[in-house]
Parts: structure tokens; sequence; C-alpha cells
């Protein structure tokens, strides 16, 4: 019975989860423009969206800014949030409270003053300012999460280890590391997700040559959601679901 | 020993000088920007004043400040009611399955929230989903009016933030021992009882984690209070921004945001110390 | 996992080869305003390649455009006080209209108008007004034909404002018998008083996409951009347009050429591409917006031009105001706003 109830909440919050993109991928082939009425099944969305070369490059920009900044934030938070949990030194508090500051920052004031720092740096408005911003506001999201699950854990094995005689490296590669392997993976997919999502920060900082996709969805949903936008949305949803699945399925394969 | 220092010395090194660029500096800037002038042609004017801190001394953003720290609170309250069994469970599960039923935890959140939230929409919309489904069930005579009320914003807050607590607390349940909580049991404590004097106090940095992750972004969040809120509320978010971009009130602005910091940071760190006292001296 | 590479090397070096390329131009544009096709037929005729982005308000393309002090886009689309402001502040580049054929095209009563006297900076491209909707099923038409019979007591809670501070205190200015572009603090205040006793009623503000909640019941009536009623009375023939006494409020959308543009004679070739009229009559025929182009609503099929949602008459338009820029006094409609709004 009470497992009955266990695994019945546990399937609640994943319809909770995917409900509303259950409801976006049946709109996404609703013949009506607005989705205020079913109005048969239509794939004319997913036509005029592949019309749409300038979606589809903005799509593949996304993707590339999300990974590259999921993983820099993550390699850099990791290290840090280990640093944090190690060492003792002067200035520690002011590292923590300026990633509280920058956690607190709300996006139009890290959005404006971003763009003046890269105005006031020469550094060319694309690319490179949209990786360094989206690294910098994952940061604090890694670090916390990491950092979360190494305090408590017992100091002791590490002296242990240096007695055997690893280095500091070592250490960490090999001890820490591991240890704070599900709390890094947990930081990179909450990087990744921010990455996707952002639109204020990423407006102000990127430049008329690379524009993203969270910005054209932005703007277009502005002025209504167009249909082609709930199509875009259903692929973006089933390509990564479709990927897991298959990985399982061959991983399993092997086995 | 040298290799300690180098490494240490490193990565210190490398997080203080991203943290001194990318987030003092722009800071500073910040700071300095809340004690100049609007300047109608130039965003700001160089003289000193402290007109901007003056005004915020209006019972009109306390009242704004107190709504939107009260709606986050609610939310990350909700969160962790919600996400800690679903998290617990998550990370107790023996299943190889594991990892790939936590990806899918996070793949919903890889859509535009925009998006997701419009979906929530139009579940909540008087001829929507909800409304049809319960109609059809016999449950309500009338269609609800669920959309643009505050309900309505805490539920697409809960929505669009519950994987910031997901995710920590999953982070951190999942290092627990179950010997722990045996040996708890076998002292003849009874599950609820082992669930608050054992499992509740290990698992505390991730409850604080998962509350900071969720708490934080909900302060500065708007759009979802526009848009399921009908916009009629004026949140921290909203204020903010509109002093931004539609005043181009930048000073007004930036005085908005340090002073929400300060206080933010006057009740996290009196909240810290009462938790902490409540540990040292009780239990 | 090569190809992948070599797809993260052809999209990081997209950027250069944009740039070493002579030929391009950078516009700046709202989102869904303009068909990708048009750009197409562009760079297929004259060989220069349109770089097209995005922004949705306004006040984030101006902030931008400002803090790179008119730099980096060569072609944007700001409203009428935003043309205003923009020229004022010396960020806009003059726009020499014997370089410009298809000029001749514009409708005279949308040009020379005050926010930018001769058009010596701007070109129009899109415009429309702000007026009233009405559900027909749920609403008698005959009780709402002004701005200030949205305060009837009966519309508790049905009233729909746009999420906009200057439009909503346009419209309250107006049932006062004050212009809508008040710079005065009193009658500011006393638009807000007036908007107070509004709240009531309101029970959305929205300038995502005003039609949506007309169409899925949520209001029966309050303001609506024109473009947004022809869309909603186009699926729901029962929501219709009004006109109010008080006058609409009228915007226009012009292509302006910011200060520091590096490719200006590409963006003069794209301005008078857009003006030709089969060009115009697309675009307005695709965007569902009016064209100031006579020649392009010539070509327009009758039903369309002869609509009164999109294309008003002279009687229409009686007491209609353009906005302008109004300089310091947006911090007091400002303030005023986040009364409203936070004295809930």
């Amino acid at each position: 019975m009470a497992r009955w109830i266990r695994n019945g909440y546990f399937l609640l919050v994943y319809l909770f989860l995917y409900l509303p993109i259950l409801v976006l991928i049946a709109t996404s082939f609703n013949a009506s423009k607005y989705g205020t009425s079913w109005q048969g099944f239509s794939l004319k969305w997913y036509a005029s969206l592949f019309d749409n070369s300038l979606l589809v490059d903005a799509a593949i920009r996304s993707l590339i800014i999300a990974t590259l900044s999921a993983t820099l934030a993550t390699a850099l938070g990791t290290l840090s949030a280990v640093c944090l949990y190690r060492y003792r030194f002067a200035g520690r508090q002011v590292l923590n409270a300026l990633l509280f500051v920058m956690m607190m920052s709300p996006d139009i004031v890290m959005a404006i003053s971003l763009l003046m720092l890269f105005i006031v740096l020469h550094v060319q408005l694309g690319f490179w300012s949209l990786l360094l911003a989206h690294i910098t506001f994952s940061l604090p999201f890694v670090i916390i999460t990491v950092y979360s699950r190494l305090s408590g854990f017992d100091t002791r094995i590490i002296e242990a280890a240096r007695d055997l005689g690893a280095g500091e490296l070592r250490t960490f590669l090999r001890i820490l590391l591991p240890l704070a392997l599900p709390a890094v993976a947990a930081g990179w997919l909450l990087s990744f997700t921010l990455s996707v999502d952002d639109v204020i920060v990423s407006f102000f900082v990127t430049g008329p040559s690379f524009e993203i996709l969270p910005l054209k969805i932005y703007s277009m949903v502005r002025l209504g959601v167009k249909p082609e936008v709930n199509a875009l949305a259903t692929i973006l949803f089933l390509v990564p679901l479709l990927f897991v699945t298959l990985s399982q399925i061959l991983l399993r394969r092997k086995k | 020993m040298r290799d300690k220092s180098l490494f240490k010395f490193l990565t210190i090194g490398l997080l203080a000088l991203w943290l001194g660029i990318f987030v003092l500096i722009p800071n500073l800037m910040i700071v300095v920007t809340s004690f100049l002038q609007r300047s109608e042609e130039h965003f700001v004017d160089v003289l000193f004043t402290v007109e901007n801190y003056r005004k915020l001394f209006d019972p009109v953003y306390f009242g704004v400040f107190a709504h939107s720290t009260l709606l986050a609170l609610v939310a990350t309250l909700l969160c962790l009611l919600i996400g800690y069994p679903f998290a617990y469970r998550l990370a107790r599960l023996t299943t190889r399955w594991r990892p790939v039923l936590l990806v899918l935890v996070i793949i919903p959140f890889w859509t535009n929230s925009l998006i997701r939230t419009y979906a929530i929409k139009t579940i909540l919309a008087t001829k929507g989903l909800l409304n049809t489904v319960l109609l059809a069930l016999g449950l309500i005579d009338a269609p609800l009016r669920l959309l643009y009320t505050s309900s309505a914003v805490t539920v697409g807050m809960v929505y669009v933030l519950l994987p910031f607590m997901i995710l920590p607390l999953y982070a951190v349940i999942e290092k627990l021992d179950s010997s722990q909580i045996e040996a708890a049991s076998d002292l003849g404590a009874s599950r609820l009882q082992a669930f608050i004097r054992v499992v509740i106090p290990l698992t505390l940095p991730g409850i604080i984690a998962g509350s900071l992750l969720v708490f934080l972004p909900a302060l500065g969040m708007f759009y979802i209070a526009d848009l399921l809120g009908g916009a009629k509320d004026l949140l921290i978010g909203n204020f903010i921004k509109n002093q931004f971009l539609d005043a181009r009130d930048w000073p007004f602005g930036s005085a908005a945001s340090v002073t929400m910091t300060l206080a933010m940071a006057v009740i996290l760190l009196a909240y810290y110390r009462s938790i902490r006292r409540l540990n040292s001296g009780g239990i | 996992m090569k190809r992948l590479l070599m797809l993260l090397v052809l999209v990081l070096a997209l950027p250069l080869s944009a740039m070493a390329a002579d030929k391009v131009v950078y516009f700046y544009n709202w989102s869904e305003y303009l068909p990708e096709k048009v750009l197409e037929q562009f760079t297929e005729e004259t060989g220069i390649k349109v770089i097209y982005t995005t922004y949705d308000s306004n006040e984030a393309m101006y902030a931008k455009l400002k803090l790179l002090d008119g730099g980096g886009y060569d072609l944007a689309v700001p409203s009428t006080y935003y043309v205003n402001k923009m020229r004022n502040e010396g960020l806009l580049h003059k726009i020499d209209h014997s370089k410009l054929s298809n000029y001749t095209n514009l409708d005279p009563k949308l040009l020379n108008r005050p926010f930018d006297p001769d058009n010596g900076y701007s070109v129009p491209y899109l415009w429309g007004s702000t007026g009233i909707a009405v559900n027909t099923a749920e609403i008698d038409p005959n009780k709402v034909t002004a701005w200030a019979d949205l305060w009837n007591p009966e519309f508790k809670g049905q009233v729909l404002l746009t999420n906009d501070v200057r439009e909503v205190f346009h419209m309250a200015l107006r049932t006062l018998g004050y212009p809508g572009n008040a710079t005065d603090p009193e009658q500011i205040r006393q638009a807000y008083e007036k908007l107070v006793t509004l709240m009531p009623n309101v029970r959305v503000f929205n300038s995502d996409s005003p039609k949506l909640p007309y169409l899925g019941g949520e209001v029966n009536t309050g303001m609506i951009w024109n473009g947004e009623a022809y869309a909603a009375e186009q699926e729901n023939p029962a929501i219709k347009y009004v006109y109010p006494k008080e006058g609409v409020i009228l915007w226009l959308d012009s292509l302006v050429i910011p200060k520091n543009a590096k490719n200006v004679d590409n963006a003069m070739a794209l301005i008078n591409f857009l003006l030709r009229p089969e060009i115009g009559q697309f675009i307005s025929e695709e965007i569902g917006y009016a064209s100031p182009n006579l020649a392009s609503v010539k070509r327009l099929d009758e039903a369309v031009r002869n609509n009164r949602t999109v294309y008003p008459t002279a009687e229409d338009l009686v007491n209609a105001e353009f906005q302008v820029d109004i300089g310091d006094a947006i911090t007091v409609y400002e303030k005023y706003w986040e009364k409203l709004k936070a004295g809930r």
C-alpha cells in the first residue's frame, strides 16, 4: 500500500513536469492558428518551420553556447567548490559574498553592467561575450550544488590519502571528484538549462551576427505564440528524449 | 607540499580572477551608478546624490519588496514539499534506470520556459484543458476562473523552479548511507523519528542549497507573474526592469538593486544565525 | 564526432565570413515584422546579404543602440516617440530622399509629422492604432463607443488594458479631455486617480498578444491594437474593433539608420526596396498592419483595403493622436504606473 502511494506520487510529479509539454506537442499539430480550439490534425507548422532557416541556425548556435558554457562553468565551479570546501584562506568570505551578489542580481542589472564591461574591455559582442556571460551566471548554481554535496563529508579520508602520499591533484581526481560526481552532473544540467533559457542577459551582450534561439523565441512569443514555435519546441524536446532512450538501449545491449 | 600550494593557488586564483572581472567590477559600476543622477540624454550624469535611496523609502516600494519576498517564499516552500519526497525516492532507487530518470526530470526544462508558461496558460484558461476535464467529469458546473490569479502565479513559479530544488537535493540524498538510517531504526526509533532526527539533519546542506537556488531567482522573476497573473502586481523584478528600460532611470534602478541585495543578505544572515543557534542549543 | 567538430568550426567562422563579405546590411527589426522571403529576394537582386536580428520593445532596442553609440546596426525600426527621441539626441543618420526613387509612393498624410518634421531621419514602414475591442456576443456594442465606457461597473473583471504605461495613461488622459502626450504632472496625477477607479474592472494587462484573452473568453472588452483585432475577428467574428470617441492612439514604425552605421548605402538600397509597391503590399498582407505606401494599398484586395479595422476612414481618426517623446515626464508616468499596480 505504502509502495503504491510512493510510486503514485513519483509518477504524479513526472506528470506535473510533462503535462505542459504534452499540451504543447498537441498544439503543434493543431491546424488552428491560435490554438484556442482543436481544428484538426496538421503538419503545416512543421513545414513552415523548416522554411525558416534563421530559426534553425539560431537553434544550432544555442546548443553550442549551452554545451560549452555548461561544461566550462561546471569545470570552474567544481574546482571552486572543492577549494571553498577544502581550504581556509583570506578572502574566502569575499568570494562567498560575490557569489551571493551574483545570484541576487536581477537579470537586467547583470545584462546592462556586463554590456558596459564588454564595451569598456573592447570585447567584440557575439560568441565570446555571450560565452563569458553564460559561464558567469551559471557558476553559482554549480558551486552551490557541488559544495552542498561535499559538506558533511568526512575529511579524514582526504587526510588518509595525503598520508599515503597522494598529491593534491591526485586527491582531487581520485577522491573528491568521484565523490562529487552526482552533484557535478546536476550542476551541468542546471547550467545547460539556464543557458538555453536565458533571454535578458543574452539580448544585451550578443551582437547582430550571433543571435541565439531564446532571443528569437522570446521576441516571437512576445507578439503571440506562433504555431511554428510549438513545432520547434516539440522537436527540441523530442530529440534529447530520443537520444537518451537510444543510448540506454545500446548500453543494455552491450551488457 | 609544493603541489598543494600550486593547486590551491591556481584554483583560488582563477575563481578570484573570474569573480573579480565579471562580478565585482560590474557590481561596483552599479553601486557607483546608484549615487549618480538620471540623465535624459546619457542615462547618467556624474553628479553625486543620495536622492535615489531616499526615494526608495516609500511605503509603495516596501510593499513591492514584501509581496515579492512572500511570493518567492511560498514558491520555495512548495518546491521543497514537492521536491524532497521526489528526490528522496529518486536517489534511493536501486534500478540502473536511475540516471535516465534523473535526466528525464530536466528534459522538459530545455524547452524555453516562456513557451512552457504559455502551455500552462492553455491548461488553466477559462476554456482550457483543466476546466474542460472538470466540466466533463461533472465536478464543476461553471468554468473556474483560474488564470490571472495569484494561485496561477504560484503554480507557474513552482513549475519553472522545481528542478533547481530537486537536483541539489538528489545530489545530497544520494550519498546517504542507508546503514545510518537502519542504525537509528535499530535503536528503536520509529520511521518518522528516524527521518526527522537522522535523515533531515544529514540532508540539510541540500535543503539549504536547493532553497537558495529557488528563492533567489524567484525574487527577480517577472514574466510568470506577467503572463499568469495578468501583470496586475508589481514585483521587484518588474520594478527594476521598468526603471532600467521604460523609465530609463538607471540610478534609481541601481539603488533598488543594491538595496534589495543588502536587505536579502541581512535577512539570510539572521536566518543562518538562528538556525545555527537552534542546532547547537537544541536536539 | 568529426562532423560535429566541423559543424562547430563552421558556426564559429560564420560571423567572420559574414564580415569578410563586403556587401552586408545589419537589420535590427521587431520580430515577425518582415517575411523572410522579402529579404531573400533583396539578396538575390542586389547581392547584399541581410543579417537580420530582432528585438521585442522600443526600450530594449534603444538602450542597446545608445550604449553602442549608434554602431553595430545599419537599419532599425523604432516607433514614433523613439524616432523623436533618437533624432533629438543625434543618434540617427540623415536620410537623403533624392536617393530613394520610391519615396513618392508614401502617403503624404503620414509624412512630415511632428515627431520628425520633413522626415529627415525616418521613412514610414507600417502603422496602426490602439483602440477598443468588444466581444459583441457578450456585450451590446452600443454600450462601448468611447474610452470612458470601459469604466462601466457592469464590466467588472472583464476589461483588458495593454501593459504599456504610455498607452494606458494616454487613454485615461483623453477621457479627462487632456492631451494624450501630457507632460503636466497635475494632469498625469489626475489620470492616475481616474485609473485607480478602473482597476476593479481590469482583469489583465497584456502587451504580448492582446487578442488571445479575447479569443479565450477571459475578457470581453478593453484595449487592443488594430492588427490584433483584425486577426481576432477572422477567428471569431463576434469580436469587433471600435474607434473610441475621444480618439484612438496612433503609432507608426519607421525605418531609421543609426548614426554610426557602417553600411549606409546598403541600408538605403534596402529601404528603397521595401518601398516598392509590390513589396509593401506583400508585407502588409503577411503582417496584417496597414502600409503607409499608397501604391501598395492600391494593389491590395478590395475587402482588405476597405476594412475599417486596418484602414480607418477620416471620420474614424477624429481626435486621433500620435505618441511623441515626453522627455523627463516619463519618470512621473512611471511613478504613478508603479503606484497603480502596487496599490492593489
